[in-house]
C-alpha cells in the first residue's frame, strides 16, 4: 500500500485498529478481506451510535451528522459520561474532546511513520489504553444493572477473546446489555411487589 | 494491493466507519423509543467499555499471557477509579504500578 494512502486512514477512517488491520493487511489479503476486517473491528461503533442517540435527538441537524465522525472509543466513553449536560453543554464537550482527539491523531500517526518507534517498549504505553478505559468503565457504573452489564460483558469478552477482528468485545458487550435488560426486569418486578401502588400514600 | 485497490479499501473502510458511528444517530433522531429500550441503551457504555478493557488487557493470547504486573495495574487503577473518581490518578495509578512491578519482576 502506497504510503500516502496510508497516511489517510488516519483523518478519513480515524480508528487505530482499524487503520492498522487495514495497512497489515493489504500487503497479504484481498480487497475484500481488508474492507470486512476493517467494518468487522469497526461494528462497535453501532453500538456506541445505539448508546448516544437519545442524546444526540436534541441536538441540531448538523451536529448530528458531524459528530459521529469523530465517536472513537475514547470520545464515546467520555461522552457517555456527560450525557445528563444540557444538549449545549453536552456538545461543547463532546467536539471540544473530539477535535481535540482528532488533531492529536493526525499529528502522532504521521509522524510515528515518519520517525518510526522512538518510544521505547519498556515504557509499556501499550498497556495505557487498557488502563483508562478500566477507568472510565468504573465512571460509567452508576446503577445496578450497568454493574451486571459491565461483569457480564468483562468476562464473555474474556471467553470470546480468540474471535477475528475483535469481535469479542461486540459478543461481549450485546450479552452484557441484554443480560442487564432482563436483570433491570426482574429487579423492577421485586421493586413493584416489595413497594405495592398505595405503599407511598 | 494495487493503489487503486488500496484506494476503494480506503473509500468503503471510511464510508462503512462513518455510517457505524452515525446511522442509529441520524435514523432515531426523530423517532421515541420505549422506556425499556431507553433504559436498556444506558447500558450499553458499561458493557461495551468492559469489553474492550478486557480485550485490549488480555490480548489475543487470553488470560495465560497476562503478566502480573499487568493485572495488578489494571486493579489499582481500578481501585484509585473508584477512590478518586479522576481519569488522570487512576492512569497514574495504574501505570505507576505497570512500571514498578515490570521493573521489579
Amino acid at each position: 500500500m502506497p504510503h500516502w494512502i496510508a497516511w489517510l486512514t488516519a483523518p478519513l477512517i480515524f480508528a487505530g485498529a482499524a487503520q492498522l488491520a487495514m495497512i497489515t493487511l493489504a500487503g497479504t489479503a484481498s480487497l475484500w478481506a481488508v474492507i470486512t476486517a476493517v467494518l468487522v473491528i469497526n461494528t462497535r461503533h453501532v453500538m456506541y451510535s445505539a448508546a448516544l442517540a437519545p442524546t444526540f435527538r436534541h441536538q441540531p441537524r448538523w451536529m448530528r451528522w458531524v459528530g459521529p465522525f469523530f465517536m472513537v472509543d475514547q470520545v464515546f466513553a467520555l461522552g457517555a459520561l456527560q450525557t445528563h449536560r444540557s444538549p449545549a453543554d453536552f456538545r461543547r464537550y463532546y467536539m471540544t474532546a473530539a477535535l481535540t482527539l482528532y488533531a492529536v491523531w493526525n499529528v502522532v500517526v504521521p509522524l510515528g511513520m515518519l520517525v518510526g518507534p522512538v518510544v521505547p517498549d519498556s515504557w509499556r504505553l501499550d498497556f495505557a489504553p487498557p488502563v483508562m478505559f478500566a477507568g472510565l468503565t468504573l465512571f460509567a457504573i452508576n446503577r445496578v444493572p450497568a454493574a451486571i452489564a459491565a461483569l457480564v460483558g468483562g468476562f464473555v469478552s474474556l471467553a470470546a477473546v480468540g474471535l477475528q477482528d475483535r469481535l469479542g468485545i461486540v459478543v461481549g458487550a450485546v450479552t452484557g446489555v441484554a443480560v442487564a435488560a432482563v436483570a433491570e426486569q426482574i429487579l423492577d418486578r421485586r421493586h413493584s411487589v416489595a413497594r405495592p401502588p398505595d405503599a407511598g400514600s | 494491493m494495487s493503489t487503486t485497490a488500496a484506494l476503494i479499501a480506503l473509500a468503503c473502510g471510511a464510508v462503512g466507519t462513518y455510517f457505524a458511528r452515525s446511522g442509529l444517530i441520524l435514523l432515531l433522531a426523530d423517532r421515541s423509543l420505549p422506556a425499556s429500550v431507553e433504559r436498556a441503551l444506558q447500558n450499553v457504555g458499561p458493557a461495551v467499555l468492559a469489553a474492550l478493557t478486557i480485550n485490549l488487557a488480555v490480548g489475543d493470547d487470553g488470560l495465560g499471557g497476562m503478566e502480573f504486573a499487568e493485572a495488578a495495574a489494571l486493579v489499582a487503577a481500578g481501585a484509585v477509579a473508584v477512590w478518586r473518581r479522576n481519569l488522570i490518578w487512576t492512569f497514574v495509578a495504574g501505570m505507576a504500578t505497570l512500571w514498578i512491578l515490570s521493573a521489579l519482576t
